[in-house]
């Protein structure tokens, strides 16, 4: 596809996640002629988001990814000439570990049907059994089928009725969850018996009592896996954060719409309650004292200058947040709102960095909403891609599933001059941005990683209910014993454009200390209750139900230093991939300074022109006159 | 039924392979001028047409040209986005340009759909046909039955150069997106934020709309 590619550049960059995709922009924006390449077949690497039949597919990857050892590397070596070196790039990515599927919803004979179209479907059907009848055996891809065919440990049993129909009774809880592990490990195909009959029957008869849920099934989830964007980094704007600023600026806002994140929730003694933030949340609260409210906006209102009274906290900033907050006159409860639900912080963080992150917080409410965030439509995926999208208006040239062999050094001067591609194509440039997971062991011997835990759920109710199913909501999970972390649990509704009509999509985050099933498993627990279950314990009912999970580790590269890299020209710099925090400050920071590192002098991102100022009339042929168009410019202005 | 003054905003992409005429296509509709230099335009996203459907309906159009990335066939899901319809374009004097067409269609229909879920409309633009008129003349049936077979709902030969059926293949399009707006539920969204467009100070807060 990659034919007629240009072999001369001034910036090639290599990997399009959030850093990397800023700094396209800002280079192609600059008059910079780039090439943008990435290996895989998506946009963002590890920030990118997917389909849910994306997501299967990125995972399976992963596991034929670690089965390929290096080949054919000798290609490029007869195109490197006597003054030159070469630095080779790396040709795995391992920065994903401990990938493992659990599914707790039914898989029927119909599991192994590929998502369709939309375009086919008939949204009238999805409920009913015809669907499945018509797709029944209709499109089993080889791919799906190896895919979701593993199922260990499961225990269910075909029970055949009278009238034909087989429904499947599930015997013992504990082994029903179907678990995909991904480690490479051979699995066999499970398949269950048509049980497609009579999707909307209940499996427990009597059960006229209990509320109504929806039943959904794993083809369902298949079948609609185009309305999930599941989002491999778990992250919200800051409504006054440097993204949706450098949004505004450069005017990329315009490819992106978001959703303000709704509630802020917090989790104590075994439940999940709403925190008032806002003024008129804390007034409103049904569950504060009046004694307590007017403490919690004296606090907060003293928060929002601290700077201006040091006398409130100059005695403490040798002890920590949470410390200071004892001494607050502020009642357990509204310590650990403050703590976990507004500064966000884990409880060993100083006063100083706990005030600053209460006020940050502060200073965030209200810019576009009731709470500090926002959450980009269809997933923070799109991201990336808005800057790819700008970089590309402006010139850049995008090529997807390219590889790079290796980066060519000229002996003399020290510097890269080129790339070598895996079609032996060799492509010259006078800079070189590569992501860090394209570098080799070999550049990277002297670095230590830290790792992210993640998880991600597909439930089928909000953790917290309210009239409304349309809630964005964030919680945090205080760590159970001290020493361990806070989780970080962002609930998704559908309206967000990442998960299928009754359901929400969970993402949990916290800095790793084991596996991510290890440090999250017991939260998720704690929250939800697996799908079987609750056809069976009634009690259970108020906690969602879990349909779908999966956890993983990310590498967490973001703290490591360029001079930890061995034997870099210092034309090549290097950008990490997705940190821990909740925001997005740390790529937006990395990419500016980079620009600025490269092109001194030179603006970062400035607003395009605007291509509503060019309106030609289709009926009189007259342009109109220049500066009657610019209303978004105009507000843009005024949104400063 | 019909308000007076009804404004439709439609966002419109234009595809095809390397040099078959997107944007001289594009500037002729839009621009009224043909440049027979081969540039890339640099910097704007999509040009504006609009159009005095009839007495009450103006049609704002959105043509959204291909950017440089997109050559390769790597177009972000930006590019595609609540897109309504399509022009597929191909240079009948390069039949592998035509080849491509179906390529491209499988791509568009596997990323974009309507919100009910049908197809976006596309029409089938053969350009360039100044140059080699006598190509399809005979081949009009076989474009139907292609049209068909493929789900355009049809096709022109047009010229950028000569100025040739293009306002005629606009307005095919647009009849089929409004015809197909009927059976669509508007459904705007109160709540959705975008920041370029929204000063501080106006927040739209869910709990404050009037019923
Ligand atoms: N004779 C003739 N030439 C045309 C016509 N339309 C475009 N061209 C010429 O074809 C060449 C390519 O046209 P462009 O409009 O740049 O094509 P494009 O599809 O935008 O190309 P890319 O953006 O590079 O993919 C230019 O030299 C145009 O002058 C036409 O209708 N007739
Ligand atoms: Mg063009």
């Amino acid at each position: 596809m990659a034919d007629g590619l240009p072999t001369e550049f001034d910036v090639v960059i290599i990997g399009t996640g959030l850093p990397e995709s800023i700094l396209a922009a800002a280079c192609s924006r600059s008059g910079q002629r780039v090439l943008h390449i990435d290996s895989r077949s998506y946009y963002g690497g590890n920030w990118a988001s997917f389909t849910f039949s994306g997501l299967l597919s990125w995972l399976k990857e992963y596991q034929q990814n670690s089965d390929i050892g290096d080949k054919s590397t000798a290609t490029w070596q007869d195109l490197i000439h006597e003054t030159e070196e070469a630095i080779t790039l790396h040709r795995k990515d391992e920065t994903i570990q401990h990938t493992e599927v659990f599914c707790y919803v039914r898989q029927d004979m119909d599991d192994n049907i590929e998502e369709i179209d939309d375009l086919q479907k008939n949204p009238s059907l999805v409920t009913s059994g015809t669907l499945s009848k018509l797709l029944d055996s209709a499109c089993l891809s080889e791919e799906m089928h190896s895919l979701y065919g593993t199922s260990h440990g499961i225990s269910a049993k075909e029970i055949p009725k009278n009238d034909g129909e087989i429904l499947l009774e599930v015997t013992g809880i504990e082994e029903s969850q179907v678990k995909e592990k991904y480690y490479g490990d051979k699995t066999c195909i499970h398949t269950f018996a048509d049980g497609d009959k009579d999707e909307n029957k209940p499996i427990v008869e009597d059960n006229t009592d209990l509320p109504k849920r929806n039943r959904i099934t794993y083809s369902q989830l298949v079948k609609e896996g185009r309305k999930f964007n599941i989002d491999l980094v778990s992250k919200l704007l800051y409504s006054q954060g440097l993204l949706i600023d450098l949004l505004i600026k450069s005017n990329v806002s315009r490819y992106a719409e978001f959703k303000n994140v709704t509630r802020i929730l917090t989790f104590r003694e075994g439940k999940v309650e709403q925190v008032p933030c806002s003024r008129a949340d804390v007034f409103n609260n049904k569950e504060l004292t009046m004694v307590e409210k007017r403490m919690l906006m004296k606090f907060l209102t003293f928060c929002l200058d601290y700077e201006q009274h040091p006398d409130e906290y100059q005695d403490f900033t040798q002890c920590s947040f949470s410390e200071y907050l004892k001494t607050k006159k502020l009642t357990p409860n509204l310590q650990h709102f403050v703590l976990h639900s507004i500064a966000m912080t884990e409880s060993s963080c100083t006063t100083i960095d706990g005030l600053k992150a209460t006020k940050n917080f502060l200073q965030c409410l209200g810019r576009f909403g009731n709470t500090p965030f926002l959450f980009p439509l269809y997933g923070q995926g799109e991201i990336p891609q808005c800057f790819c999208r700008m970089c590309a208006v402006f010139g850049g040239i995008y090529c997807l599933r390219h590889k790079v062999q290796c980066l060519v050094v000229d002996k003399e001067s020290g510097r890269c001059k080129a790339i070598i591609d895996h079609f032996g194509q060799r492509i010259n440039a006078k800079y070189f941005i590569v992501e860090d997971s394209y570098l080799s062991e070999e550049t990277c011997s002297n670095v230590q990683y830290k790792q992210i835990s993640r998880a991600v759920l597909i439930t089928d109710q909000s953790v917290l209910k309210t009239d409304s199913d349309q809630h964005i909501s964030i919680l945090i999970v205080p760590p159970a014993e001290p020493g361990m972390c806070a989780v970080r649990v962002t609930e998704l509704c559908s309206s967000t454009m990442t998960c299928m009509k009754d359901t929400h999509l969970v993402h949990l985050t916290c800095s790793s200390s084991k596996t991510a099933r290890e440090d999250l498993e017991s939260v998720v627990k704690k929250l939800f209750t697996p799908y079987a279950e609750t056809e069976i314990d009634r009690e259970e009912l108020t906690k969602p139900r879990l349909l779908w999970a999966l956890y993983f580790n990310m590498r967490d590269s973001s703290g490591i230093s360029r001079s930890s890299y061995s034997g870099l020209p210092s034309n090549v710099y290097v950008c990490s991939g997705p940190d821990c925090a909740l925001g997005n400050e740390h790529a937006v920071k990395q990419a500016e300074t980079l620009f600025q590192e490269i092109f001194p002098g030179e603006e970062f991102c400035p607003p395009p022109p605007n291509p509503e100022d060019i309106v030609f009339d289709g009926d009189d042929k007259q342009p109109e006159a220049p500066g009657t168009n610019n209303i978004i410019m105009a507000k843009l202005e005024s949104s400063e | 039924m019909q308000a007076p003054n009804k404004e439709h905003l439609y966002k419109l992409l234009v595809i095809g392979d390397l040099g078959v005429g997107k944007t001289s296509i594009i500037k002729r509709y839009v621009h009224q001028n043909f440049s027979s230099h081969y540039r890339a335009t640099i910097g704007v996203d999509f040009a504006l047409k609009v159009l005095h459907w009839d007495p009450e309906t103006v049609v704002r159009l959105q043509l959204w040209d291909i950017a440089g990335q997109e050559r390769f066939g790597n177009m972000t899901r930006v590019y595609y986005r609540e897109a309504m319809g399509a022009f597929i374009v191909f240079d009948v004097t390069r039949p592998a340009t035509f080849e491509a067409v179906t390529k491209w269609k499988n791509d568009l229909d596997s990323k974009l759909s309507l919100p009910n879920g049908k197809p976006v409309s596309v029409v089938l633009l053969a350009n360039k046909c100044d140059q080699g008129k006598d190509m399809l003349m005979n081949n009009g049936l076989k474009m139907d039955q292609f049209c068909k077979e493929h789900g355009f709902v049809g096709w022109f030969e047009t010229s950028a150069k000569e100025n040739i059926n293009i306002d005629e293949a606009s307005r095919c399009l647009v009849k089929h997106i409004l015809a197909n707006e009927c059976d669509l539920m508007e459904s705007i969204e109160p709540d959705i934020v975008k920041p370029h467009l929204t000063s501080p100070k106006v927040v739209s807060c869910s709990g404050c709309t009037k019923s």
